[in-house]
């Protein structure tokens, strides 16, 4: 939001941008190859492939004129002319080695395009994933992401090399060869290689429409094999315990089945590659072409020699084509495949201009509705609701019953459909959405640690000042437990680092809150001690970390919904139950058998016990 | 930190020669398909190579005798030769991908079957992921190699046969040809060790960027809350521009071969125009003949250069052929002495001197004694690795035990059959498993042709039903990968219908440690008291509620049972369990709740 101030208007909302202004913004939004295009010509790019283009059709001129002065050399060697073998010889050496080194640098230069694509497209699919909102992120998987920064991209280097340049250079050689025919051979010698292109174009797209579907089942079949595989093995406790192998390897052997038949028909399909038959006949006419003329207007052998050369670099454009049409629909499919991901608008609106100000923390929900888009069934419906600033609730229910979807609502993750939130007696839609995400802190059930040290996961850059953290970390009764790390502080944590356990990761978020010390904090407290110790310090900075604001708990633990202001039992996504946990007690049924069930009491006891407190 | 490029290590224990043979006996099933097939080969390659031999004849025809009615024979033999070789192949083809097909289906069935076979201590060893690519991507790899190498014969067939011709036209010219093969070889074995380097990089690169996505994703919602996506994307620039650079050298590495290689050609090619020139100026040699060896020149680097670009298919291949066969060939643990069919059982547990180690040096048990009546509920309690779910894993014969034997209803566990015993134990795993199907498919997985009623009824007498109600689609409900579509809670009561449903006489259960919304946990208690009934029950547990509602509790230590008797006895008794309670149970009670209030305004 910090970053995002755009001078020009622009009605898409991005929540972080980098350097301001984005270069592909337009192109994404018409379509995938507009979008590959404006990479490809990106800034210097324009120049480089110039060059590319040149030095192709140069070489391709090259093999031309080396086949051309093939058949004068034999020309002349068949007339005698000794003085001659020395100059063709150093022409065709100084060609033969010339050229190559003009392939190496138009090589060099076309990879340079293609991993500049790679890295410039993962650049500015990355950002853009920065710049989504929280509810984008939440409805997308993460393995889907990477497989869409790492294959597909990649799949846009291999587009540029080698499937166009290839498709390019393969259309020199297609189109340089006719030049050289009507300048040095009769002009009736075109008919060979021009029937040779328009039979190759049709059955080339033939060859493609053919292939395409086979080459989509052979990949959803290999994901069902690994899906299947993967699945069984995970679960081969079950498996096992269940005698289930054999069912097990049946559901498998299907989809390698279907893999295998796939392969086949792409076998099948790949057998009947016509462009090879027309090129060989398309060589044997040439040469007898060349005969004909060699007997009617007297056309040497030499030049035979040399038409049927040039004839021969047709191959090259035959045999790229089996495989390179299938790289090009891969690679448009996986540019297709991140626009759409890049493309998705955020629903959520800034409100730049909106209230900022500090709040008191009072929550009010008036008559509130909310369905998840895509959905038709409500997730909440009519809530109505107040919190005093200060309070502590308890939100319980089962899965599925609106627990969390109540608490994204007021920060705005999601924005209602009916009724409205107020904070303050605000509508929170008339905040600055900064001023109001900034108050509002949300520790989630599964707490995620960044590969850092334990010192930057608290901070994150908000103090460098070790006594504070260690003064947070000390109320989130975490201190303890980080000493013990091997480098305390700077130990590494996260996925490459130090595994910390549940409740451990849970504390450090909670002194991560007590720095950025908000007026409403909303707890997702499911993490589960195995011991009584671990049980007590969580307690303990759950209890300092409420204390003096707005909180809501979704917790799993009886003890906090035992102490809470008001816990609020929700059902099917409306509140079926709300009070103190004596009011419960005696009202609702189901919160009565949690008691009485767990512990084996009955209503009265649990009454009266709580009267001598 | 995010762009290590450290090796993994990998050690070959299968020579070549034993791998080649072993593919090939994969295809010994297709032996008559697979003569057809190298028939077919022959002859297209005959077809190809004969094509520049007629040119040959042709040119030299035209420049002598000029007979119009050979030319028309000769040239017509072409036309047909080319049609022919393209049929060939044709057939060639087709049915080579029907045999590599079949044979892939073999080695991934094959595998499959050799891993299932396996008991647990098999996949504590390897891990999922590189199982699964072993059975999947090396079986591919196999064939892929299988499919070039033929490929390669052909090629090698034509040059066989248009060197023979060489040499028998003009032994200068054909010596000159032979340079070719010592200068290509040079070139290719230099760079192929700088391409593996290089490769070898650009995956880790590339494999640096794929972590380093990861990471940021996961912890997004923490990053915008706390501002940091500036660091997010600065770390990720220098990560992606890393594996830019590195991608990129070895895009060059790749892109240099091929240039490389055609300049050897363009330079032999010179020599032969040098040196054929002079013999055609001398006469020695005929026009054609020259022809051919100019020509000759495109059909010898064809297969030359196939085989320097995919010398790198070939060693993945035999490493491939290696990791698929060493799966099929490990041995399974399991001992089994006879395949006794038990009846009913009647869930009467011994465990007699039981000795047992996952590893060597480690033991879990000495000589264990365990008696456990028919029908009781038994719950073990003791610290992690005291060799509470080892016990529970060596009924259910998921390990196997080294001394000492375990007896059912006084017989040996081994001397069952193992698929009859297994079907009497019913197992509920600590975190429960469901399949990515419908919640009903999920409830009868054992037992498919359960009907609809058996099915309700089942949950029914564990939790319930109304909860499955509250679904989206009730029992069509789709569960998701692993149940994730599930609460943890309605995953356990899941499994729960699933056991009653299996109705097993001896059950073994490894109660969750994960928390559960308290709804949930109720129906958690009511279907564990109704599945443990009338049959012999065996609970790791980790629930106040549960060790109070057993009928004994074992409290074990270092793979010894240091007490036993009930809840209250023990509490009595002020011994370890009095100090297990303190640790694992005194938060879960009721005067812990009450006094909470107080515990934490004092203390802090």
């Amino acid at each position: 939001m910090k970053n995002s101030k755009s001078e020009t208007n622009q009605k898409r909302i991005v929540e972080f941008s980098p350097e301001g202004k984005d270069p592909f913004e337009k192109a994404r939004h018409k379509g995938s190859r507009r979008w590959i295009f404006s990479h490809l010509f990106y800034k210097s790019n324009k120049f480089l492939i110039a060059i590319v283009l040149f030095t192709t059709i140069l070489t391709s001129n090259l093999w031309s004129i080396t086949s051309i002065l093939i058949g004068n050399a034999i020309n002349d060697f068949v007339l005698g002319k000794t003085s001659s073998l020395i100059y063709y010889t150093v022409f065709i050496l100084l060609l033969n080695v010339g050229s190559p080194f003009l392939r190496m640098l138009s090589f060099a230069l076309r990879e340079i395009l293609a991993h500049r694509m790679e890295r410039d497209c993962r650049s500015e699919f990355y950002t853009n994933l920065l710049g989504k909102s929280q509810s984008f992120h939440e409805q997308i998987q993460i393995g889907e992401l990477m497989a869409l920064a790492t294959n597909d991209v990649r799949m846009l280097n291999f587009l540029i090399s080698p499937a166009m340049s290839l498709i390019f250079e393969s259309f020199t050689a297609l189109i340089i060869p006719l030049f050289y025919i009507i300048i040095f051979y009769p002009v009736q010698l075109l008919l060979a290689p021009l029937v040779f292109a328009v039979l190759f174009i049709i059955s080339l797209k033939f060859y493609v429409k053919n292939l395409t579907p086979i080459s989509f089942q052979l990949r959803g079949f290999f994901a069902g094999m690994n899906t299947t595989l993967n699945e069984t093995l995970t679960g081969i406790e079950v498996v096992k315990a269940t005698v289930q192998e054999a069912g097990e390897l049946e559901k498998y052997v299907l989809n390698a089945s279907g893999y295998r038949d796939a392969f086949i028909k792409q076998g099948h399909v790949q057998a009947k590659y016509w462009p090879f038959l027309i090129l060989a006949l398309t060589i044997t006419f040439g040469l007898t072409h060349g005969i004909i003329l060699n007997f009617t207007i007297g056309f040497s052998i030499g030049y035979i020699i040399g038409y049927t050369a040039l004839l021969r670099q047709l191959g090259f454009p035959t045999q790229i084509s089996i495989f390179v049409f299938a790289t090009v629909r891969v690679a448009i499919t996986s540019a297709q495949r991140l626009l759409n991901l890049m493309n998705r608008e955020t629903e959520i609106d800034e409100n730049i201009k909106g209230i900022s100000k500090s709040i008191n923390g009072g929550i009010k929900f008036e008559d509130v509705s909310f369905t998840y888009p895509g959905s038709d069934k409500p997730v909440l419906s009519n809530i109505n609701l107040e919190l005093k600033p200060g309070q502590t609730v308890a939100i319980v229910g089962t899965t599925g019953s609106g627990k969390t979807t109540l608490t994204k609502l007021i920060s705005r993750l999601y924005d209602v459909d009916k009724g409205k939130i107020l904070v303050d007696n605000v509508d929170i839609r008339d905040y600055a959405l900064k001023s109001l995400r900034s108050q509002i802190s949300y520790i989630e059930q599964d707490v995620f640690l960044f590969s850092d040290s334990v010192f930057n996961n608290i901070s994150f850059g908000r103090t460098s000042s070790e006594e504070e953290i260690i003064q947070v970390a000390k109320e989130a009764q975490a201190h303890e437990f980080i000493c013990d790390l091997p480098d305390q502080y700077k130990s590494e944590v996260g996925e490459r680092g130090v595994q910390l356990s549940g409740g451990e990761r849970q504390r450090i978020a909670i002194a991560r809150a007590f720095l950025s010390d908000p007026r409403i904090l909303i707890l997702d407290d499911s993490t589960s001690a195995i011991d009584s110790n671990t049980e007590d310090k969580i307690q303990r900075a759950i209890r300092n970390i409420l204390k003096d604001r707005t909180t809501l708990l979704i917790t799993h633990r009886l003890s906090q919904i035992r102490w809470a202001d008001l816990i609020i039992v929700l059902k099917k996504g409306e509140i079926a139950a709300m009070g103190t946990h004596d009011d419960l007690l005696s009202i609702s049924p189901e919160y009565q058998k949690i008691f009485v069930k767990k512990f084996d009491v009955d209503v009265e006891k649990l009454i009266k016990q709580d009267e001598g407190f | 930190m995010w762009v290590g490029l450290e090796s993994e290590e990998y050690d070959r224990m299968y020579k070549d020669r034993v791998l080649v043979k072993r593919i090939i006996q994969y295809f010994g099933p297709y032996k008559r398909p697979m003569s057809f097939v190298v028939f077919l080969l022959t002859l297209s390659s005959l077809a190809s190579s004969f094509t520049p031999f007629l040119t040959t004849l042709v040119l030299n025809n035209l420049e002598t005798n000029r007979n119009i009615s050979y030319l028309v024979l000769v040239i017509g033999l072409v036309f047909s030769l080319n049609v022919f070789g393209w049929v060939f192949n044709y057939f060639r083809r087709r049915k080579i991908s029907r045999i590599i097909g079949d044979v892939v289906l073999d080695l991934r069935s094959d595998s499959t079957k050799a891993v299932l076979m396996h008991d647990l201590s098999f996949f504590d060893r390897n891990p999922i992921g590189k199982i699964v690519s072993r059975v999947n991507t090396d079986s591919s790899d196999i064939g892929q190699v299988v499919e070039l190498s033929l490929d390669l014969v052909s090629s090698f067939f034509i040059v066989i046969f248009l060197l023979i011709v060489m040499a028998l036209m003009n032994l200068m010219l054909f010596f000159v040809t032979l340079i070719t093969f010592p200068l290509f070889f040079i070139v290719a074995f230099a760079y192929r060790k700088i391409a593996r380097e290089r490769a070898l990089l650009g995956q880790r690169a590339l494999a640096s960027v794929n972590a380093y996505v990861k990471e940021s994703f996961s912890g997004i919602q923490i990053a915008k809350t706390f501002r940091k996506e500036t660091k997010l994307y600065e770390t990720f620039n220098e990560v992606n521009n890393i594996s830019y650079k590195v991608n990129l050298r070895r895009g060059f590495t790749f892109s240099i071969v091929w240039p490389a290689l055609s300049m050897i050609q363009g330079l032999v090619l010179t020599l032969i125009i040098f040196l054929g020139g002079a013999s055609v100026l001398n006469g020695s040699i005929s026009i054609g003949d020259l022809n051919l060896f100019l020509s000759g020149l495109n059909f010898l680097f064809f297969p030359l250069i196939s085989i320097a670009s995919f010398w790198p298919v070939f060693q993945t291949g035999m490493a491939a052929s290696e990791r698929i066969f060493a799966l099929i060939d490990t041995i399974p643990l399991v001992i089994q002495n006879d395949t006794i069919k038990p009846p009913k059982l009647n869930g009467e547990i011994e465990f007699k001197d039981v000795t047992f180690r996952y590893e060597a040096s480690k033991e879990i048990f000495q000589n264990f004694n365990l008696r456990i009546d028919s029908g009781e509920s038994l719950a073990i309690v003791g610290h992690t690795g005291a060799g509470k779910s080892s016990l529970a894993k060596l009924i259910a014969r998921f390990y196997e035990f080294q001394e000492g034997d375990i007896l059912v209803d006084g017989i040996s566990i081994r001397d069952y059959d193992l698929n009859e015993y297994r079907r009497q134990v019913g197992i509920i795993p600590q975190t429960p498993f469901l399949w990515s199907d419908t919640l009903e498919n999920n409830i009868k997985y054992c037992c498919k042709s359960a009907t609809d009623e058996a099915v309700i009824n089942a949950l029914d007498s564990s939790s319930g039903s109304d909860w499955v109600e509250d679904l989206s689609d009730g029992l069509k409900t789709y569960t998701g990968e692993r149940g994730s579509l599930l609460s943890m809670g309605q995953r356990q009561l899941v499994v729960f219908a699933r056991v009653i449903l299996e109705n097993p006489s001896i059950l073994i259960l490894d109660e969750a440690t994960a928390s559960v919304d308290p709804f949930t946990e109720t129906k958690i208690q009511d279907a564990l008291q109704k599945t443990i009934e009338g049959r012999t029950s065996i609970i790791i547990a980790h629930r106040l509620w549960t060790v109070r509602h057993v009928d004994r509790i074992i409290v074990m230590d270092h793979g010894k049972i240091v007490e036993e008797g009930n809840h209250d006895e023990l509490m009595a008794k002020g011994g370890t369990y009095a100090e297990l309670y303190n640790t694992y149970f005194r938060h879960q009670s009721l005067e812990y709740i009450e006094k909470m209030k107080e515990i934490v305004q004092n203390k802090t």
